[in-house]
């Protein structure tokens, strides 16, 4: 049997012990009588035989091994018995322990997340990610059909390869529902590669990848089934339009598949069908069309290693002659973790070492300040523990009395921490890693996993041991005699260090909730717009190009489109921009006209519809907004922005100059106040704006659309609008502008959530500080405080003094603090946005919230202090 | 400790349970009342320091038990010998042997061949 079995069973063990024992007890007893004793005489005989049946059952226990455990069970009762009589104290290291946790525990599972999550298929470990490299390996690449081939067919190290181009947008059409989803082009090798089954019908067949745009197969994803053919097998065989060609459903993904990248797939096409899912090569799957991804299987036997220095010989010939910023490399890493096309791995990591980092660190504080505040509690303690010592008490005993309790408190904590990971993993995941700037779904899979839990319950065992060890040292030094004698002198010093302590957290503390006020101060500000105003507008993207449309087709369908909008109730204005998003825009080039080329300089550029000022409610300085005159055939016209008028035109006016934008004359036709982007870090952006309409080749364009009410409840509407002028033109990243401007500062969002609940933390382990601080020095002079009261001190004047003690210490760390806030905020300044008109106010509110905190932390031990019975107080000692 | 106030060497009584237990499943009662009928009261077993090594046993996996019902239709706990008990009764027997066999020749000796 096993210990723990044991333990379980202890109540049947001590019952069958006592019967064993008894049974022997009677059949003695029995044979005595036959032997002619009196029952009485033969129990007293048979009980002297045996020697006590108490010690021969403490005896059994012993030699069955379980003792030591049946002992520290008694041990931990004990523990959680004093912790329930302090519930402060456990409430407030729990939530301290637990706080630090789930700090460190969020690091771990977005590190988990972002690098080391395998894929939910078959064999996870043996799929391997084959990806072109860009200049000198440092930027990732894309590989075009004939690149594919090539590696596939002559890779030896690999059971297999596939090709994905994972980020189509797909505009699907069918059951009367028409939307852009995000489709997957594949191989037909994919789904056999990473070993899936299809949880209705089947995936693609050899055959059905062989032949440029001839079969017209699907696969839906589980979700896709379920949402638009409420998970009816007869969605087999059904009808689909994707980007205007018929396709028809041949099978289902299983459930749990999402494709292999963070944007989730909602249907797949041949690799064959790649023409219908791309639209920007005239030949999806010609040598110059570079969109598909790579990701292979090792054959039995082969490594990691072995495929990589394979694959480094098996470059495609037409590499060697790349010019710069096309593929010249390759390289092999396994798959997992989050593959996000877009992103390199090395500024993820980055970020996710500072986050550790930051959560390493303040689980350290959290403990070394759960010591102080266990060692301010042993301290009416001290003779009692030194004495036990001194007197020879055994070592390890006294030292699990001192360790139990901490390490309790820290699994407790650990318990907690993963809980508060969920959350905060949850929040994160819902703000910044559910959606893309531009409002695409996206899918980290944030579920703990076992690996993350055991990490997690190895960091708490640490915490807890570390907690303990620093009180136990103490109590435990080497010379309890020593100790003993200079018993006070020794322990004198440590308020002072604990006042140090104290007072540099109270700074963290200032210092964390100014930056952290500031960073979402800031985040709101940029959203809420400088010169122009966000909070009415709808936005949606109209891509006629994704259907072939012809120029004229798709120019004449936006006229009609915009015109509908316009006359719809509740909408108040229309606008568009042909590239980039709204607000944003692209960049181009800019120049006077007798300027040497050399002079001109990269300037923001966006290509604006009629209205779009009007709509943004950006102030025009001087001059007109675009119209409809101005078209193709009239003369080219810009208006520029305040900026850029100041710093070609200082003194003059530009009304009526010529710019060169990307080379061609513009005449400016008016001036535009700025609108303020950039962060404190960098410059104001000046900005050219080009009529929309004067470029014949812009086919899609971003709406912006002035509503009354709520955007967000105007989406639909708006939407229905635009598919009645045509059903088929797909619309997407329907979003709303203050959803977009987030999107823009999600670096300095996701910081500023961090720093708020570093912020919470420290505000907790600053008061914690100052409390254990406090009671440790009231404990210790409690002789002068009975003394104090006894020659006719009130109670009030003790407990003002405590107090004051307490926050003089507060004002010291605030002090500080306030100087390392603005340290830290000009460090940050390339997060924060707007002016910092505010940032005085912002230092004074967290110098005042850690003030209030220290205050009540204060309170507590002062109370106690001033209400000491001077008599007993003097009879301490 | 035990064995000491009995008047075995150290690890006899563990021996000498082994052994009994060999001939079949036994109760403790029973162990107790064969060691002494059968070593005819020379081997006094203190019956206090039986139960603790069959325990001991039990633990170190040399004994199993079962719970049985017994002619008296009481149920009492019965052991018997692990497979890896009968390995251990057969060693120690050996050795045990061997050095019954060498301090027995020892004690032969007579005075005047030891110098």
């Amino acid at each position: 049997m096993n210990w723990w079995l044991r333990l379980l069973r202890r109540s049947r063990l001590e019952e069958q012990l006592d019967r064993e024992v008894s049974d022997h007890l009677e059949r003695h007893a029995a044979d005595l009588i036959a032997r002619s004793y009196t029952p009485a005489e033969a129990r007293r005989l048979a009980r002297l035989a045996l020697g006590g049946p108490e010690q021969v059952k403490e005896q059994c226990r012993d030699a069955q091994g379980t003792r030591w455990l049946e002992d520290l069970w008694q041990d931990l009762r004990y523990a959680l018995r004093t912790l329930r009589k302090k519930p402060g104290f456990t409430i407030t290291a729990l939530l301290t322990l637990g706080l630090g946790t789930g700090a460190v525990s969020t690091a771990f599972t977005l590190a988990n997340t972002l690098f080391l999550r395998e894929l939910p298929v078959d064999r996870p470990e043996r799929l391997l990610v084959v990806q072109a490299t860009r200049r000198h390996g440092q930027r990732p690449g894309w590989v075009s059909y004939p690149d594919y081939v090539h590696f596939r067919d002559h890779a030896r190290a690999l059971q297999s390869l596939a090709a994905h181009y994972s980020t189509a947008p797909l505009f699907v059409t069918a059951n009367n529902q028409s939307k852009e989803l995000n489709g997957a082009v594949v191989s037909a090798n994919f789904f056999p590669l990473l070993g899936l089954q299809p949880s209705l019908g089947r995936f693609f067949r050899p055959d059905e990848d062989a032949v440029p745009d001839r079969d017209r197969v699907a696969v839906l994803s589980d979700s896709l089934w379920r949402n638009w053919f409420g998970a009816s097998p007869s969605a087999l065989g059904a009808s689909l339009k994707i980007n205007g060609v018929s396709f028809t459903v041949i099978g289902v993904a299983p459930a749990t598949f999402r494709g292999v990248t963070v944007s989730p797939n909602e249907l797949y096409i041949p690799l064959m069908m790649a023409g219908a899912g791309y639209r920007w090569c005239t030949d999806s799957l010609a040598a110059d069309c570079t969109i598909l991804e790579m990701i292979g299987r090792l054959s039995e036997g082969r490594s990691v290693e072995e495929s990589r220095a394979e694959a480094a010989t098996l470059l495609p010939p037409s590499w060697a002659a790349a010019p710069e910023g096309e593929n010249t490399g390759v390289t092999v890493f396994r798959a997992r973790g989050a593959l996000h096309p877009d992103l390199t791995r090395g500024e993820q990591i980055r970020f996710v070492e500072v986050l550790s980092a930051v959560a390493a660190a303040l689980l350290l504080v959290c403990c070394v300040n759960l010591a102080g505040l266990l060692l301010a509690r042993h301290s009416a303690r001290t003779r009692e523990f030194a004495i036990r010592a001194s007197l020879g008490a055994a070592s390890p005993r006294l030292m699990r009395h001192l360790m139990i309790e901490p390490v309790l408190l820290a699994a407790g904590g650990g318990g907690l921490g993963l809980l508060f990971s969920l959350f905060l993993t949850g929040a994160l995941n819902t703000a910044f890693y559910s959606f893309d700037v531009e409002g695409h779904p996206l899918f980290y899979d944030f579920a703990p996993e076992p690996r993350v839990i055991l990490w997690v319950a190895a960091i708490t065992i640490c915490a807890g041991f570390l907690t303990a060890f620093i009180p136990a040292l103490r109590f435990l030094g080497a010379d309890a005699a020593e100790f003993l004698k200079r018993e006070s002198s020794a322990i004198s010093a440590r308020p002072r260090l604990g006042r140090w302590l104290a007072a540099a957290q109270a700074a963290a503390a200032v210092a964390l909730v100014a930056v952290a006020g500031l960073l979402l101060a800031s985040a709101r500000s940029l959203v809420s717009g400088t010169n122009f105003e966000a909070s009415h507008i709808a936005l949606m993207r109209l891509r006629p190009r994704l259907l072939k449309y012809p120029a004229a087709r798709a120019q004449a369908f936006l006229h009609r489109a915009i015109e509908r909008l316009q006359s719809t109730p509740g909408v108040e204005s229309v606008s568009m921009v042909g590239n980039g998003a709204v607000v944003v825009g692209g960049g181009a080039p800019v120049a006077l006209p007798r300027w040497p080329a050399t002079q001109s300089f990269e300037c923001g550029y966006i290509e604006i519809g009629p209205r779009y000022f009007e709509t943004l409610r950006t102030p025009l300085l001087s001059g007109r907004e675009f119209d409809l005159h101005d078209t193709a055939q009239s003369p080219p016209v810009a208006i520029v922005s305040q900026a850029l008028s100041q710093r070609l035109w200082a003194g003059g006016t530009a009304m009526g100059a010529t710019l060169l934008v990307d080379g061609r004359p513009h005449r400016v036709v008016g001036v535009a106040a700025d609108i303020a982007l950039q962060s404190r870090g960098e410059p104001l952006q000046p900005y050219v704006y080009v009529p929309f309409w004067q470029n014949p080749l812009q086919l899609d364009a971003r709406l912006a659309v002035r509503v009354a009410g709520d955007p967000a409840a105007m989406l639909a509407v708006l939407a229905r609008q635009v598919n009645a002028v045509d059903p088929d033109v797909p619309i997407a990243e329907t979003i709303t502008l203050p959803f977009q401007m987030a999107g823009a500062v999600r670096s300095g969002r996701v910081t500023g959530s961090f720093v708020s609940y570093a912020a919470v933390l420290a505000i907790l382990l600053s008061g914690i500080g100052l409390y254990g601080t406090l009671a440790f020095s009231v404990s210790r002079r409690g002789r002068e405080i009975g003394i104090r009261l006894a020659v006719g001190a009130r109670p009030g004047e003790v407990l003002s003094m405590v107090v004051r003690e307490g926050m003089t210490i507060i004002a010291a760390g605030a002090g500080v603090g306030i100087v390392l806030a603005f340290a830290a905020t000009r460090a940050i300044r390339h997060l924060l946005y707007g002016s910092g008109s505010a940032e005085a106010q912002t230092y004074a509110a967290a110098a005042l919230m850690v003030a209030c905190v220290g205050l009540l932390a204060a309170w507590f031990p002062a109370r106690r202090a001033s209400r000491v019975a001077p008599v007993s107080a003097l009879r301490q000692e | 400790m035990a064995a000491e106030k009995s008047g075995l060497p150290q690890g006899t009584l563990d021996l000498l349970i082994l052994k009994v237990v060999a001939l079949g499943p036994v109760h403790g009662y029973a162990i107790a009342q064969r060691l002494q009928q059968v070593s005819r009261d020379v081997v006094q077993v203190p019956q206090g320091s039986l139960y603790p090594a069959l325990h001991r046993l039990e633990n170190r996996g040399l004994l199993a038990a079962d719970w049985k019902e017994t002619e008296t239709g009481r149920e009492a706990k019965f052991y018997r010998l692990t497979r890896k008990g009968r390995a251990q009764l057969e060693d120690e027997a050996a050795s045990w042997q061997r050095l019954a066999e060498a301090v027995a020749a020892i004690l032969k000796l007579s005075e005047g061949s030891a110098g």
